[in-house]
């Protein structure tokens, strides 16, 4: 410093340092696209799967990590993981993300769920918020509190970063914005009239793979794409030769080569139905090992639920949550359930036996017998 | 240091005598990748030994994978290929992907299989072999998760058919060491073709092997401070001939525990 001329360098050294500083930041920023954000874990880029307990729960990331994949298992016949995969939708389209639905038609994006409208009101009130947090933190046991943490780290989450994680609602319907940023690649079925019968040798997945790898070739390297894949080998949607091992799992295993090929721009949701293709054979397992993350959701026989929803009482649960494998991992093993609500979405929570009323339910021994009014609740989680 | 090989591990990944195979077998949830990277880092990085060389075949993972684990060890895998000590084969990016096979290029260092086709795969792993093997030296020979190929390879590749590969690969190198999945739904009902395939491949090369590292996670459940447990078992062969290595391979069960940043500490239970 002393060598240069004090009135030409200075200012340019004063210059340049807090505007190559401040560009620093402006720069990251405009590099973190819309609806990503490092991992506070590792600083690779995640993204939100448009539920916020669900982000959540992956660890230290939380978020779903970029250039990896979900799988999301079901038992029975509800489709709490269809309920998943359009919120991942939604919050892909509110994004500006380009969402790619494979093996569907266009008719699945109609359904999905409308950005919650009330979201301004609640930022107003957020000290509101606090305080209410506060006054339900007095209610509850203090052996109860830890599991209040989780659901309170939750619904902070959605409100300090909104535009991470928006809150939809169940009951509205998305608009899709007029050039839709929403790609549907329905099977590839031959023309109806042509009776020639399926090549079984041929797999049904290569136009999928052919589509995706296009597309994620040519869009420019600032886009951020989801790739969707509802009931994965569902009879209803695949022909029956789709399961042969050589198929799915070479598709599964492009699939992954795309989304590690693609690790700052892709992620990945599959819903797998397991009531027809059992944890216990081994083309399951091959699925789950060629997922990065795998979760099962297993909602209660609807005879067992406990419908009755107590005025003033976290609603009750609707199905447990499996973690088999999960990148960033949830720190310990608490059982984890889950709840479909109309407004909040899918809650996931540790699961707990609510505390027995004294007045009515705990005169049957059990305490979790079936009411008969289930109205309320039904109503909130038919959709 | 906990990020290093853990003490208690140090005799079973060194490098192995010649002519050996070892098997780490891991389940959904364990995986293999921090112990074979420990495996990478105890035949790349021990002091004064320039003579180990390292082909490594990975059928679920890409590159930049292993490259990011290995730097947490610190070990460069760039500057190694660069010495030709390493050499990558991918089995990942261009196996199945329909279009990519044309445009597969790979970087110093690195091939990327672009056939499924088993003379294909081990007609490219040979010449990664041939490549480190021109300037002499030892060469391991890491293979990961040889099973996928068997798994997703279709009707063409069976247990056998694999099986003879690994053999052939396994008298040009110096020892050999594979991954593989020994889950519960793939050994034990096996009523489907992919399940007796990949049971008969998981049991022939057990009894193959000098020795079995077998990753499972915890019976009881999962745990905060446990990721899962780690069984040794000695090979057959080794308990029958009286070599070097008996003296210092010994059947033992340990708990592991992977760290958040990627590091591993493993220990007696009860520890």
């Amino acid at each position: 410093m002393a060598f240069r001329k004090r009135g030409v360098v200075l200012p340019q050294a004063g210059s340049t340092t807090p505007s190559g500083s401040s560009s620093l930041p402006t720069a990251a920023a405009k590099e973190q696209a819309k609806g990503t954000r490092p991992s506070p874990l590792t600083g690779t880029p995640t993204t939100s799967t448009g539920t916020s307990s669900l982000d959540s729960l992956f660890g230290g990331h939380s978020g779903l990590v970029l250039g990896s994949s979900l799988l999301i298992e079901e038992q029975g016949t509800t489709d709490f993981g269809g309920a998943v995969l359009r919120y991942y939708a939604a919050e892909g389209v509110v994004q500006g993300h380009t969402v790619h639905v494979l093996g569907v038609g266009e008719a699945w994006g109609r359904e999905l769920p409308g950005l919650n409208e009330e979201k301004p009101k609640k930022e107003v009130a957020k000290v509101d918020g606090i305080g209410r947090e506060r006054e339900e933190r007095m209610k509850i046991a203090w052996r109860y509190e830890r599991l209040g943490e989780f659901g309170t780290s939750g619904r902070e989450k959605t409100a300090t970063t909104s535009t991470f994680c928006h809150t939809f609602d169940l009951s509205k319907r998305l608009i899709l914005p007029s050039p839709s940023n929403i790609h549907f690649s329905p099977l590839s079925t031959q023309p109806d009239l042509s009776f020639k019968p399926t090549d079984p040798s041929v797999s049904p997945f290569t136009k999928f793979l052919t589509y995706l790898e296009r597309q994620l070739a040519s869009s420019p390297p600032t886009t951020i794409h989801r790739i969707i894949i509802p009931s994965l080998l569902s009879p209803a949607l695949y022909p029956s030769h789709a399961s042969c091992p050589e198929h799915v799992l070479q598709f599964l295993h492009s699939l992954r080569a795309l989304l590690r090929a693609h690790p700052t721009t892709t992620s990945a949701l599959i819903t797998f139905p397991l009531s027809l293709f059992p944890r216990s054979t081994g083309l399951t397992r091959w699925i789950e090992l060629l997922s990065d993350s795998v979760i099962e959701l297993a909602p209660f026989p609807s005879s067992s639920l406990q419908v009755k929803a107590v005025p003033g009482q976290e609603e009750p649960a609707q199905g447990m949550l499996n973690i088999h494998c999960l990148m960033g991992g949830v720190g310990g093993g608490d059982d984890l359930s889950f709840v479909l609500g109309r407004r909040k979405g899918l809650v996931v929570r540790p699961y707990s036996l609510p505390p027995v009323d004294g007045d009515q339910e705990g005169q049957n021994p059990g305490g979790i017998e079936v009411e008969g009014g289930g109205k309320a609740t039904k109503a909130d989680i038919e959709f | 240091m906990a990020s290093k090989i853990p003490p208690l591990l140090e005799p079973y990944l060194a490098l192995p005598p010649e002519a050996s195979l070892i098997l780490l077998t891991s389940v959904l949830g364990a995986s293999t990748n921090w112990l074979v990277l420990r495996l990478l880092h105890s035949a790349l990085a021990s002091p004064g030994d320039e003579d180990t060389k390292v082909v490594f075949v990975s059928f679920m993972r890409d590159l930049a994978f292993w490259k990011d684990g290995a730097k947490r060890l610190g070990l460069d895998l760039e500057k190694l290929a660069a010495k030709k000590r390493f050499k990558f084969v991918d089995g990942l990016s261009g196996l199945f992907v329909p279009e990519m096979q044309k445009a597969v290029v790979g970087k110093v260092g690195e091939k990327i299989l672009s056939n499924p086709a088993l003379e294909h795969v081990s007609g490219d792993i040979f010449g990664s072999i041939r490549d480190l093997k021109a300037d002499g030296g030892k060469i391991l020979l890491v293979v990961d998760q040889l099973d996928l190929l068997l798994a997703a390879g279709g009707e063409n590749i069976g247990a056998v058919s694999v099986g003879e590969m690994l053999m052939g690969l396994q008298e040009e190198v110096h020892s050999t060491v594979t991954t593989l999945s020994a889950d519960f739904p793939l050994v034990s009902v096996q009523q489907t073709p992919l399940e007796k395939d990949h049971a008969a491949f998981l049991l022939s090369m057990a009894h193959q092997a000098d020795f079995t590292m077998a990753l499972r996670l915890l019976d009881s459940g999962t745990a905060r401070d446990v990721s899962g447990v780690i069984r040794i078992t000695v090979g057959d062969q080794l308990r029958e001939d009286d070599r070097d290595i008996q003296r210092r391979m010994e059947e033992r069960e340990l708990l592991y525990f992977v760290g958040g940043d990627g590091g591993v500490r493993v220990f007696e239970r009860g520890q």
